[in-house]
This record gives C-alpha cells, structure tokens and sequence, in this order.
C-alpha cells in the first residue's frame, strides 16, 4: 500500500470520529436542559413542604419536652439500679480475667523445636478405636484423649473428664467434662460426642478393640442429662471401669470426621496436645502442636514430633548417632552397641509385661501339679535374665512389681529358687524318674525365643527332652488361640489393674487363660475382686488369688523386662513409664 | 512386530491369571491371618466374627478371589485392610520411588562395569584384568545389606553422617532426593555390576575370536571403530538380557535397601503387606510387579531388533 493511500484512510478515520462526537454531544446538550428544568420544579414543591413539616415539628418538639421530664424521672432511678449491676459484673469479670491470666501464666508458651522419633515399625493406621499396633498408639497417644488417664502409680487422673462419681452399685459413672476442650477442626467437645465415640465402640459393625470386658464392653447404656454431663450404666458392677475407659482404645473422637470420612484410619478426629499431619507410609508420620488445646499439663511442648519408620535397627542406632535423629527405639542387643564416646543417652522403666512358661494344665503330664512344680524348681532364673536380656530384667511373677502394691514378692517363694534335687523328687513322686519327652513353642521376639533355649538345657537337668519349636509369628498366635500347647513361652502384659492380670490370664473364663487352668476359689475371687470397691479389700482378695495361683504353678514366670530408648544428650525430661510412654509433656531439646 | 507384541501382550493373560490364583493360594495357606494381627491379644470370638464380616473373610474363598479379580481387572486393586489407603494409587507411588532407586542403580552398574568388561577382555590375563576380575567377585558375593550397613556405620562414626531419614520426592526437592538416593543406588548398582561385568567380559571373550572381527582388523580399520562397531554391538545380546532381567527384579527386589535407608518404595510396601497379612496390598503389588517384568522383558525383546538387524519377528 503506498504512503498516500494511508495517509487518506487515516484522514477519512479522524473525519467520521468527528462528525459521530458532535452528533453525541448536541443530543446530550438537549438532555442536560429537559433535567435542569424538572430539578427546578421539585425544589419549588420540597421549599413548600418543608415549610409544613416545620410547623408540625414545632408542636411536636413541645410534647416531647413535657415526655423528656417525665422520662428523665425513671431513666435516673433505672440508671442507679445498671450502674450497681454493671459494677458487680465488672468486679466478677475482673476475678474471673484474673484467674484466667494466672492459668495462662502457667501455660509453657516456649516450645523447643521438632522432636525425630525413629521407630521400630510401621504404624497401621490411626484409628485409636481400631488400630492396636505400637507404632500406631505412639502417634495416637499425641492425637487423641480420653476421659481420664492414669498416673505412674496407676491412680486416675482428670482428662476429658474433670471430675466423676461412683455409683453406690457399681453400676453408674457420672464424668463431667472439661467445658474448654475442642476438637482440633475446633468444636467444642460436648457429652453427645462422648455418648457418640462410647457408641462407636460398641457398635457389632465396627469391631473396635474397646468392645470387651477389659475395656468399654461392659456399657448398657448412656445418658446426657447436659452439655457437659455423661452418664454411662453398666451390665454389671464394676471397680475397674475407671482405668479401663483410660485405656487408648477409649478416645473421644470427632462424630463429623467419622461420618464424613468413614473411618479414621488417616484422618484427625481427636482433642489431643498434637494434630495427625503429614503422612507418607513406610517413611514417616508426622504431628503438630495443637495451640488451642484445653489442658495445661498436657500442653505441646515441642512444635511438632515426626515420627520415622525405621526398621533396620543398626541405621536407627547410626542415625541418633550422627545427629539425624533424637529418639530411636532400642532393645537390649542394641544397648552393647552403643559404645561410651557415642553421644548417646539410654534411657528405660520397667514394664508391666512378663515372660512366662505357660503349661497345659488339661495335657499330661503338666495336669499333675507336682510336675508342674518340678518345673518351677528346675529354672535358674537368673541364669535366664543373664543370657536373655542381658541381666537387664528382674525375677518377677504375674503382677509385676511395676504394679505397686497390688505385686506379690515371687523370690519369697520357695520353687523360685532352683533346687534340681527337689525337682527330680517332685517329678520321681509324679510317675515321672526319668523324666519325659515334651514340647517348648516359642516365637514372636528374640526374649521368647532366648528363654525357650536357657530352660530347654534347664529342663535337661532333670531328665526332661524338651524339643523347642521356634514358630512364625502368625503360626505361634494361632496356637496359642488353640491353645496347642505342652508348654508355651509368652510375653503377656499385667495391665493397670490385677483384675486383669489375674483374671484374665488365669481364671476359667479369662480369654487369655491359654493354660486351661481353672480353680474354683480363683474364680470366685476374680468375682469378688471386680466388685469390691475398698482397695484394702480388693488388695487382700487379689493377694490370695495370686497366692494360689503360684502355689499351684499354674505357670512359671521367670522375669518383668525393661523397656529402653536411646536418645540425643539434647533430650531432656523424658521419662517414659508403664503407665504412659509417650506423654511428652513437659519434654524439651536443648539448642 | 504389532502382531508380535500384540501376541506378546495376550500372553500376559494366562501369565496374570495363574500369578493371581498363586499369590491368593499363598496368601490363604500362611499361617496367620489379618484379623489375628488386627487384634492381637485382645481377640474374642466376638471380635474376630465382627472383623471378618467387616473385611469380607466370611464368605467363600472362590468368591472372595473373584470379587478381587473382577476389581483389579478394572485397575482397582481394593483398599488396605489396615490403613484403608486405596491400594492401586499406592502402588504407583512407590513404583516411582523404586524405579528412580533402580534406574541410578543400573546406571552406576553400567558406568562401572561396561568400561572395565571391556578392558578386562581387551587385555585378558593382564594384572588389570585379574584386578578387575577379583573386583567383579567382590561385587557378585558381598551381600547388599553388608556393604549397605558397613557404609551407613562409616558414615556415622567417621564423619557424623547419616542420609536423611524423611523421603523427599524427586521432583519435589532434587538436591535432598540424590542426597537419600545416591548410596543405596550405589550399594545396588555395585551388586548388579559385578555380573554385568563378567556378562561383558565373557561376551566379548567370544566375539573377538569371531573371524570377522580379524577380517574387521584385517581391512585397517581403526581399533575404536573395531572394538564399539563390531566387537561391542555383536556382543551386547546377552548383556542386554542379563540387565533386562535385573532392572525387573530390582523393581521388587531392592527391599533390603529400602528398609535400610527407609526408602518407601515399592519393595517396602509389599514387605510391610506380607508382615501384616494385608492380602488387597500384597497381592496388587505381586501383580504389579509380574506386569512389569514381562512388560520389561518384551521391551528387551524389541530391543534385540534394533541392535541384531538380522532378529526379526514378522
């Protein structure tokens, strides 16, 4: 196109754009008048009614005058009775903001960084009504609260449930709740929810792990006469329902987490010092502080714990050693790695668990007691201990003495102390001179398995040919479903209460009573023993059930073992019990 | 080669359908089960009723594999039983994190062993090829979990180092990613290299004593050209197979070293399964895995076609 033929079409452009303006601004001239005309009007007709309006006004600012004096009149009286009120209000907030500041004065505001947990295995997922591995309780105990929770010393203490009453029967807990606790998406936690998670628990579809006797199976029914007031019923009288409901397979959980997500298998429902964060299977879990948490002493003290899984023990015990971790778990053999320059704390408590030989008290020939005994006579516990754990363990019966009071000093016992000659004599009186072919099945831990190889040349002392048959874990569980067994070596947990320590493992009823032991007066104890109330009481009536139990060597218990962890120096004020060993309250990492 | 590889594929079918029949026997016949795992000690009658309905364990076993079947027909390989995680997404996953961990592996196997194969066959019965030869041994016969703790216990105590424990993706932080990565695809690749190695040698043993190879040298051509062009490329047949056939077992099989540097890869996954007797992740992942090895063996077959001309499968 050339420069001319441009230059025109522009020209043409500029020329139309003028002629369209001009048109637009005249017709909008025209408007702009026809507007300024009708405006003109309307101020002529509002002048007019304003001259109105004031005339009215003037009365009525008369009237109102008379009304204001007699209005001042009761406004005064009714001023005098607010500003007392007011000042009464004001003086119960002032107390109440005081209280407020004082406890928020106690609240650890300073969180000391991530603690890095390496753990032994894999959690399988963390619904606490559902999931019952280690891992999983490690990081479910961050998440998750119940309504009270036990002490060291096995005593209850407040959770969720500030306070709580015991029927006269047994038979009716009332827990009032804590009024501040919320949900980590922020609810309030009320009694509907505790009515709901009690519910989720008992409920045939779920099959949750709280749904037995040691734990929620016993709840017929549940009330909630208000916001903050449950009120559970049971089947039968129980004294024990207290530190069963502490129990993690007991937590609150969040009705709008579970409805919405089916399950919670990978979800947060829970009330707890920590929040379920990121997740990557067979690598790490981790958890978050939860800031509006509702109770001080359980308050986040680091700002998150991330939890690694690490199965291989030697790169756990490498890792805490070059700094990439904090916490690992660890086990005796573990313990003789660890070398003097390492900076390496351990750290342990005695468990409540127990290692025992378990005998067929229905098979022959352990249904003689005296061979049972014999038995009994033939250990060297100590040797054991030694080659087993280390000498990191104490001789200790059923109820360990992890269990206070309620622990029966089994060294007093005479067969606790090796004597072969008796042993021979016992077995020689039951029919038995040279002794007979027998079984031992062990599996699931290295403990088990040590201890099934010690009694084994044990027994050989006193002609006993004990052919020891090292089982698959899920082999060995069979079994001792079956209850297939000569004599079995088992790592049983005592529990918080004797009633489970004794009645569970060893009276006729009891679901782990894999010995088929069965004593009528033990029986009748374990009854008695659950619906006493008086601990004295209870003490004695345990005591003797204990008694007959050992005297009757229904088993053979040989050691209460000690659980350890290794840690960073850095790790300060972590002191792991039986009762809780994942509070980590109040634990910090120096810088 | 269409017909061929579609032919190749159809002959997955049986191949699937037999590994699935085979890893639901398996699983059914070991001892144990997942319920038993689920509630441990607190089983009761009860419970173990309730968890059976809840999981489908109930009803009859040739249901229960043709439920299964049906499903994973149609790529859903069901749920955990224990974390309730889809099992398939998992799957593809953590295949991501081993084919990474596998595919460094080899190329340390090949960077290692191709060269010095060759030298040890150019030079054979020199000190270089003894030396090479006592390295290959050392290779093939040092387990990897050895070398890997041995590795992970000189890091530590001589230089305070540990890889670190939380995984990173590849595409997701790649300079933490090679950090995790770079020694267990080393532990693996020095394993695999020692076989590649020998393969390499031997392999090239046979071909230089060809006659074409003296006709090759005969006509003056230079000794790289002799040596890559001919001598090489003839005798890469079998190396190819042999590395074919590690790349598909590394896919399952570098579980000891993801459990050592807790890699959660796809050997972890099957492992942490069959512990738990978690049947929907154990049997995706065997299935997965048979798909992947035959898939990489066809591959390896096509392959043959473009460094053999003279392989044809029309």
């Amino acid at each position: 196109m050339k420069k001319q033929n441009i230059l025109s079409i522009v020209l043409a452009i500029v020329a139309v754009a003028a002629i369209v303006f001009c048109i637009v601004g005249n017709g909008q001239k025209a408007d702009l008048q026809k507007q300024v005309d009708e405006l003109n009007a309307k101020v002529a007709s509002l002048t007019k009614e304003l001259e109105t309006a004031k005339s009215d006004a003037e009365a009525a600012a008369k009237e109102a005058a008379e009304a204001l004096e007699a209005a001042k009149k009761t406004a005064e009286e009714e001023l005098n009775a607010a500003v007392k009120a007011a000042e009464e209000a004001a003086q119960k907030a002032a107390e109440e903001a005081a209280k407020a500041a004082e406890e928020a004065a106690k609240t650890p505001v300073e969180r000391s960084g991530v603690l890095r947990y390496g753990m032994e295995t894999e959690p399988a997922g963390f619904d606490p009504h559902t999931c019952s591995s280690h891992a999983s309780i490690r990081v479910m105990s961050q998440v998750y609260n119940q309504l009270v929770d036990l002490d060291e010393n096995l005593v209850v203490i407040p959770e969720l449930a500030r306070s709580w009453e015991v029927g006269e029967d047994l038979k009716t807990y009332t827990f009032h709740l804590a009024e501040n606790a919320t949900f980590h998406s922020g609810r309030k936690v009320t009694a509907e929810d505790v009515k709901y998670s009690f519910e989720r628990i008992l409920s045939p579809e779920l099959g949750a792990l709280g749904n037995s006797a040691s734990y929620a199976g016993d709840v017929e029914s549940i009330e909630t006469p208000d916001e903050y007031t449950v009120v559970m019923h049971l089947k039968n009288p129980s004294v024990t329902f207290l530190s069963n409901v502490s129990s993690i397979y007991c937590s609150i959980v969040d009705k709008d987490v579970v409805e919405a997500k089916g399950n919670l298998l990978q979800d947060d429902g829970g009330t707890g010092p920590y929040t379920l964060g990121e997740y990557v299977p067979d690598n790490h879990v981790f958890v978050n502080a939860y800031d509006a948490h509702f109770d001080d002493a359980y308050k986040a003290s680091f700002d998150a714990i991330e939890f690694y899984t690490m199965t291989d023990a030697n790169s756990r015990l490498n890792a805490l050693r070059a700094g990439t971790i904090d916490l690992i778990v660890a086990d005796t053999a573990m313990l003789e790695l660890v070398k003097p320059e390492d900076p390496i704390q351990e750290i342990s408590y005695q468990t409540r668990d127990y290692y025992a030989l378990f005998m067929n008290c229905t098979r022959a020939p352990f249904d003689d007691v005296r061979v049972r005994q014999a038995i009994n006579y033939a250990l060297n516990r100590e040797e054991i201990i030694d080659f087993a754990f280390n000498g990191q363990a104490a001789v200790s019966g059923f109820v360990p003495a992890s269990m206070g009071h309620w622990a029966v000093d089994v060294t007093e016992k005479d067969y606790y102390t090796q004597n072969i000659e008796k042993a021979k004599a016992l077995l020689a009186e039951a029919g038995y001179p040279d002794g007979f072919e027998t079984v031992i099945t062990v599996g699931l831990n290295d403990g088990i398995r040590d201890i099934g190889m010690v009694v084994q040349q044990q027994l050989e002392a006193i002609g006993i040919k004990a052919d020891v048959q090292n089982e698959e874990n899920a082999t060995y569980i069979d079994k001792w479903k079956a209850h297939d067994l000569d004599i079995m070596v088992c790592q049983n947990g005592a529990g918080s209460d004797p009633n489970r320590g004794v009645a569970f493992f060893f009276s006729s009823t009891g679901s782990a009573n894999i010995q088929n032991y069965s004593n009528a007066r033990v029986d009748e104890l374990c009854v008695l023993g659950a619906g006493e109330a008086d601990v004295e009481k209870r003490e004695a009536i345990y005591k003797e059930a204990i008694n007959i139990i050992l005297d009757e060597c229904a088993t053979a218990t040989v050691a209460c073992p000690k659980a350890y962890f290794l840690a960073s120096p850095k790790l300060q004020g972590y002191a792991p019990n039986a009762s809780s060993t994942s509070n980590f309250a109040g634990v910090t990492l120096a810088k | 080669m269409r017909d061929y590889i579609i032919r190749r594929l159809l002959g997955l079918i049986p191949i699937l359908i037999g590994i699935s029949l085979a890893i639901f026997i398996i699983m059914q016949l070991i001892p144990g089960d997942v319920v038993s795992g689920i509630l441990g000690i607190e089983q009761t009658p009860e419970l173990r009723a309730m968890w059976e309905k809840k999981l489908g364990l109930d009803k009859p076993l040739v249901e229960q594999y043709l439920t299964w079947i049906g499903k994973a027909v149609t790529g859903d390989f069901g749920e955990s039983f224990r974390t309730g995680a889809p099992v398939f997404p998992e799957i593809m996953s953590r295949f991501r994190i081993s084919a990474e961990l596998a595919i460094m592996g080899c190329i340390f196997a090949w960077i290692i062993a191709l060269p010095l194969g060759i030298i040890s066959a150019l030079k054979r019965n020199s000190v270089i090829d003894r030396v090479v030869r006592v390295i290959a041994l050392m290779g093939v016969s040092i387990p990897n979990f050895a070398s890997a703790t041995l590795i992970i216990l000189f890091l530590a105590k001589g230089f305070n180092y540990h890889t670190p424990v939380k995984y990173v993706g590849l595409f997701e932080n790649f300079g933490t990613n090679m950090e995790i990565m770079v020694i267990p695809a080393f532990i693996l690749g020095s394993v695999m290299a020692g076989s590649v190695m020998r393969m390499t040698r031997s392999s090239m043993l046979e071909v230089l004593r060809q006659d074409y190879i003296k006709a090759v040298r005969a006509k003056g051509a230079p000794e790289r050209v002799t040596i890559f062009r001919h001598a090489f490329r003839n005798s890469s047949i079998p190396i190819i197979t042999l590395i074919g056939m590690q790349i598909g077992s590394l896919m399952g099989g570098t579980v000891v070293i993801e459990q050592i540097f807790s890699i959660p890869g796809l050997g972890q996954y099957t492992l942490t399964g069959i512990n738990q007797r978690d049947y929907p992740v154990v049997q995706g992942c065997v299935l997965f895995i048979a798909v992947l090895y035959v898939v990489i063996n066809l591959l390896v077959d096509i392959l043959y076609t473009y460094i053999d001309p003279r392989i044809s499968y029309n």
